[in-house]
């Protein structure tokens, strides 16, 4: 309390203080091609040295002291726009970019030049979908989240996995955002690609450590991803052929100018290409595996002040399995169901609100039949969620943003069947947990004066874990298993708590400024994983009255500064986060059936933390652009049930991580990518022991996560050719040959991944063969890379 | 689940590549294991062995010089305590080489010339009884550990047959009928052997609970673990009883430490190399920081000729 009497102190004291004539110029700015809103467009007022960033909406509000003013509006990839305007009164303006036709020639990464070093974010980091495209790709597939790898205090789980660690935070801490759609699974085919489609996508932001009190949720980080809104002047079509998909998107207006579509769809064809190797008559025939996916956003605007928003997204995957001589078949669906509704009003030009309804389902399914027994399995997770947010822009000193966020949860972490014949085994009750997740939160980022500014923020939120329910209570020799029932709406355990939100930044001379940061977050929903690597079998689990909040901070402080003429932006960032509350399942859990059981009954909990520094190069236009990441960094656990209560490093602890990534735009026809990567190996428990019981030879583990894998490091290249932008045509009128933009364009994607064949280590496995009485037993360490030098092709298209 | 696991082990491993590496696995412990049964009619009996380094020699002589003598064992029924006797392969009674070589898994004429012991006792007065609880002790280099299992009631078979499986005529899996007590926990181990053979085989996957049909009646189908020992059986007759075999069925109960051991071990075993699994210690119900167990077996014997 004391801390928000300070807080609202200090704006009171910062408004009287800033308190003048002055007058609001807002608007939307959209790219004048497509009509689509520009996310972080720059508005920026050069005589004052003042400025606003477009919203995700393209919103502005910018008010400053009467008089005229030449102003600049700046969006990645476009040519600048500047307009001179006397501001006597408030006025609204809005600005379309990109209609000049003539598109800039260096590729521009961020639009908003300095802004590393003058805004308050600490550890955000924004990627252009147009940069993305250019890197190389796995088997041709542009991939958001393996982008956001090879950033700075991000890696991966595993060679190709989805799954992202950051900063020492486990990938159930990383809230991931489509259109505001919490995603609960990014990843298709066990992890190898993303569930962004990227031709659905218009934009990537990351936020690593500082997270602003409008989030929340989750420990570590926020990955946001917005999707296209369609062009809403003229019809448009795209897409790819790929190795092992394609796809196709479709835009256009449902009305001119007032509103858009966009559809867009994926599909693998591994298992059209499988048919071919597997003839009808194999026992196998009938397996293979597919996915797809399809997003769809609609967005129509209703009256100057009022557009509405929706987005969908749904994908599955498919794997089936099957082997006629054992009368053995398989069926494993998984995917994921997203929607949001979106509804953007504007009170008066200085007052923006967006109320947003959302709907999130994650779904996994495995069947099995054998002879005459079934088997079924199904998890998952449904959302409900509604919230509120309003952004007040009373001055170029403040920027103000509160809201509500309420999500209903429905958890289903497993439900088993099981038959045999006629007869159903008692696997029990479905396991169901329901929860009521709520948050309310106010922030503002202020300039305390011309070098400090801060932004400030609280959240609190809340959680209620409610019936029905049954709580299974294991007995031992002595004890039977008891149970206790909760009705319908009956509170088993509430959970709240405040979470503060502070960052600032502190300009020093030559384009420089220290940042620092400190968060703390409550987290009401966990992820359980048996294996090493992530799974789509992973069980998200509520808080219950056993399994307690995750809660956590933060603490961060970086020095920024930007070298000619911000053509380079440089970072030093060092971090320390504290975590509580982290589950595991217990040594030798075997999770699964579940049977008048709950899973939290095996579960165990403990802390961890992590610290590091991270150095950050980037140069951000030019013909070449990219950037060095370096990441040192240490992550341990202490769990008193789990490695004898001593503390042991995370599957992830990494103590290296580099990463180099460039683009080279030799004309307008050859672009070319690179990335390297180079990381110290991922942890892992491996026996260290052997002994032998009944015969059976057996394994004792080791110290947990004590071995380390051999060093990751990976070369990838890529080339792209564009066809001529232009042809040649002659004028009917004046009979002159004349150059005109070509409608249908296309370009070949070209790319290599492990150009020079790293075997890297995917996991290890303690083998072991032979026979003691014939003297060839043998114990050995295998380890398996999956994948070798793979180049790939993509033809792209537009028109 | 763990058929999931496997199914996604496959899948990988059928498009990566594997080679063998030397690589650092810290965390070496040297622990004492025991491996001791006792059931019904049977006297006690407990080997004991140390564990091994993961890169150490694996010869039959590391084999062979992982077992322990010089413990000091006991057993005790609450009212009895029998200290049990050193048994070593080259002093064995008469007619219990068999025996002792289905034990060591070493054949009897080579087993003779070993020098391998195991603890147990030829006072009736331990042998196995329902009912009652058996608490181990041992004793060895200073250290003692400590352990108590039950022999709980044994549960009969409703009925056993065979039938011949899908087209064949002359081969098929044997069935059974099970009336689970709804009552009571109850876990299983299911053994076999032909008539007239000296021991017990253990088919794939033997030890099971009644978690998922507490209380029901139903039927189900075992392999026969002996037809992969037989050479001159062609593959696709692998796994079936033929038409005329005599088989002994051994159905013995356990209590749920005994079965919880016996469970994470064939986990471990099936499991072992697969990245999708979890790393699983054995949950041993010996106290006193030694691995294995100590087991209490009431079995249920019935005699199945395969005929329709």
């Amino acid at each position: 309390m004391k801390i928000l009497l300070h807080f609202l102190f200090f704006l009171f004291v910062t408004f009287s203080v800033f308190s003048q004539e002055k007058f609001t110029i807002s608007g939307y700015v959209t790219d004048g091609r497509s009509g689509e809103a520009m996310i972080g467009a720059k508005v920026f007022v050069p005589s004052i040295s003042q400025g606003a960033l477009t919203n995700t909406y393209g919103f502005y509000s910018l008010t400053i002291p009467t008089g005229n003013y030449s102003i600049e509006f700046r969006a990645t990839g476009l040519n600048t726009k500047a307009v001179t305007i006397d501001l006597t009164k408030d006025i609204v303006f809005d600005m379309e970019l990109g209609t000049d036709l003539q598109e800039i020639q260096e590729v521009e990464v961020s639009a908003k030049r300095g802004e590393n070093i003058n805004s308050t974010k600490i550890g955000q980091i924004e990627l252009q979908i147009d940069q993305i495209k250019t890197l190389p790709a796995f088997m041709g597939e542009v991939d958001v989240i393996k982008t956001i790898q090879l950033l700075p205090g991000v890696s991966s789980v595993s060679e190709g996995g989805q799954g992202f660690y950051v900063r020492g935070g486990g990938p159930d801490q990383n809230l991931v955002l489509l259109d505001e759609g919490v995603v609960y699974n990014a990843a298709h085919l066990f992890g190898f690609f993303s569930v962004f489609n990227v031709d659905a996508v218009k934009s990537v932001n990351l936020i690593k450590g500082g997270m602003p009190a409008n989030y929340g949720g989750r420990m570590s980080s926020v990955l946001e991803v917005n999707m296209n809104e369609g062009n809403n002047k003229k019809f448009k079509f795209k897409g790819g052929i790929g190795a092992i998909s394609s796809r196709l998107t479709i835009e256009g207006p449902l009305k001119k100018d007032r509103g858009s579509f966009v559809v867009s769809g994926r599909r693998t064809y591994i298992d059209v290409l499988m048919k071919a190797f597997i003839p009808d008559t194999s026992p196998f025939s009938g397996s293979g595996y597919y996915f797809y996916d399809l997003n769809l956003k609609l967005n129509y605007k209703l009256t100057d002040k009022d557009r509405i928003y929706l987005s969908g997204y749904y994908g599955k995957d498919m794997f089936t399995f099957g082997n006629k001589e054992d009368d053995f078949k398989v069926d494993m669906p998984w995917g994921n169901g997203i929607a949001a509704l979106r509804w953007n009003h504007l009170f008066t030009n200085k007052l923006f609100m967006n109320v947003t309804a959302t709907f999130s389902d994650y779904m996994f399914s495995f069947g099995s039949e054998q002879d005459q027994f079934r088997f079924a399995l199904k998890s998952g997770i449904r959302d409900y969620g509604a919230k509120v947010d309003f952004s007040y822009f009373p001055n170029t000193r403040h920027k103000i943003k509160w809201g509500v966020d309420y999500i209903y949860h429905s958890f289903t972490p497993t439900s088993v069947s099981a038959e045999v014949d006629s007869v159903v085994f008692d696997t029990g009750e479905a396991q169901r947990l329901f929860g009521h997740e709520t948050a309310a939160y106010v922030l503002d980022d202020f300039d305390v004066n011309e070098k400090l500014r801060i932004n400030f923020g609280l959240r609190y939120s809340t959680y209620a874990h409610t019936g029905p329910f049954t709580r299974y209570i294991k007995g031992d020799l002595s004890t039977p298993d008891t149970s206790i029932q909760y009705s319908n709406g009956d509170l088993i355990k509430f959970y709240h708590g405040l979470e503060p939100r502070i960052s600032f930044r502190y300009l020093l001379p030559d384009k420089s400024s220290i940042k620092g940061g400190y968060s703390y977050n409550y987290q009401y929903v966990h992820l359980t994983s048996l294996s090493a690597v992530s799974l789509p079998t992973d069980i998200w689990y509520p808080s219950t009255d056993k399994v307690k909040p995750q809660s956590g901070y933060q603490a961060s402080l970086g020095y920024f500064r930007n070298f000619k003429d911000d053509k380079y932006e440089t970072s030093v960032e060092v971090y320390y986060k504290g975590m509580n509350n982290l589950i595991e399942f217990q040594e030798g859990a075997l999770p699964g059936d579940n049977v008048n059981d709950n899973t939290d009954n095996i579960l165990v909990f403990g802390k961890g933390w992590s610290y590091g520094v991270e150095l950050f190069i980037k140069r951000t236009y030019g013909k070449l652009t990219g950037w060095i990441g370096y990441t040192w960094s240490k992550t341990e656990r202490k769990f008193p049930d789990l490695n004898e209560g001593k503390i042991y490093p995370a599957k992830y602890d990494r103590r290296h991580d580099l990463s180099v990534v460039a683009g080279y735009k030799l004309n307008d026809r050859w672009t070319f990518g690179a990335s390297f990567i180079f990381a110290t190996g991922n942890t892992l428990t491996l026996p260290s022991s052997w002994y032998v019981q009944e015969q059976s030879l057996l394994f004792n583990y080791g110290d947990r996560n004590s071995t380390r894998m051999a060093p990751y490091h990976r070369l990838d290249l890529s080339a792209t050719w564009y066809d001529k932008a232009y042809k040649t045509k002659t004028d009917k009128i004046t009979g002159e040959e004349i150059e005109v933009k070509k409608r249908f364009r296309s370009n070949w994607s070209f790319s290599v991944y492990n150009v020079y064949n790293r075997a890297n280590p995917f996991f290890l496995y303690v083998d072991n063969d032979g026979n003691f009485l014939s003297g060839d037993f043998k114990i050995t360490v295998k380890q398996v890379t999956l994948f070798p030098i793979i180049p790939s092709v993509t033809w792209n298209f537009e028109f | 689940m763990k058929n999931l696991f496997f199914l996604t082990f496959l899948l990988l491993t059928a498009v990566s590549c594997t080679k063998e590496v030397e690589i650092d696995i810290p965390g070496y412990k040297d622990l004492l294991v025991i491996d001791g049964s006792i059931e019904t009619g049977q006297p006690p009996i407990v080997l004991l062995s140390s564990t091994n380094d993961i890169y150490s020699e694996t010869n039959l002589q590391a084999y062979l010089d992982g077992f322990i003598s010089g413990a000091t064992v006991t057993v005790s029924d609450g009212t009895t305590t029998i200290l049990l006797e050193e048994l070593c392969t080259d002093n064995l009674p008469a007619g219990t080489e068999e025996i002792a070589a289905a034990i060591f898994g070493i054949p009897a004429a080579e087993l003779v010339n070993l020098h391998l012991c195991a603890y147990t006792t030829f006072n009736t007065a331990m042998f196995g009884q329902v009912g009652k609880t058996y608490d181990l002790t041992v004793t060895y280099e200073g250290k003692t550990y400590t352990s108590t299992t039950q022999i709980v009631q044994p549960t009969a078979l409703v009925e056993t047959y065979w039938k011949p499986e899908g087209s064949l005529t002359d081969y098929g899996y044997s069935w059974a009928k099970l009336a689970d007590n709804g009552s009571q926990y109850d876990a299983y181990r299911w053994e076999v052997k032909y008539l007239g053979a000296p021991v017990f085989k253990k088919t794939f996957n033997p030890f099971f609970d009644d978690d998922f049909f507490n209380g029901l009646t139903f039927e189900f189908a075992y392999e026969n673990p002996m037809s992969f020992d037989d050479p001159n059986l062609p593959d696709e007759f692998k796994a079936f009883y033929k038409k005329q075999d005599t088989v002994v069925i051994k159905l013995s109960k356990m209590d749920r430490d005994a079965f919880s051991f016996m469970e994470k071990k064939y986990v471990q075993m099936y499991s072992a190399g697969n990245p999708f699994a979890t790393p699983t210690n054995i949950p041993t119900n010996i106290k006193g920081g030694a691995l294995g167990a100590w087991a209490g077996y009431s079995p249920w014997y019935d005699t199945l000729i395969c005929v329709e």
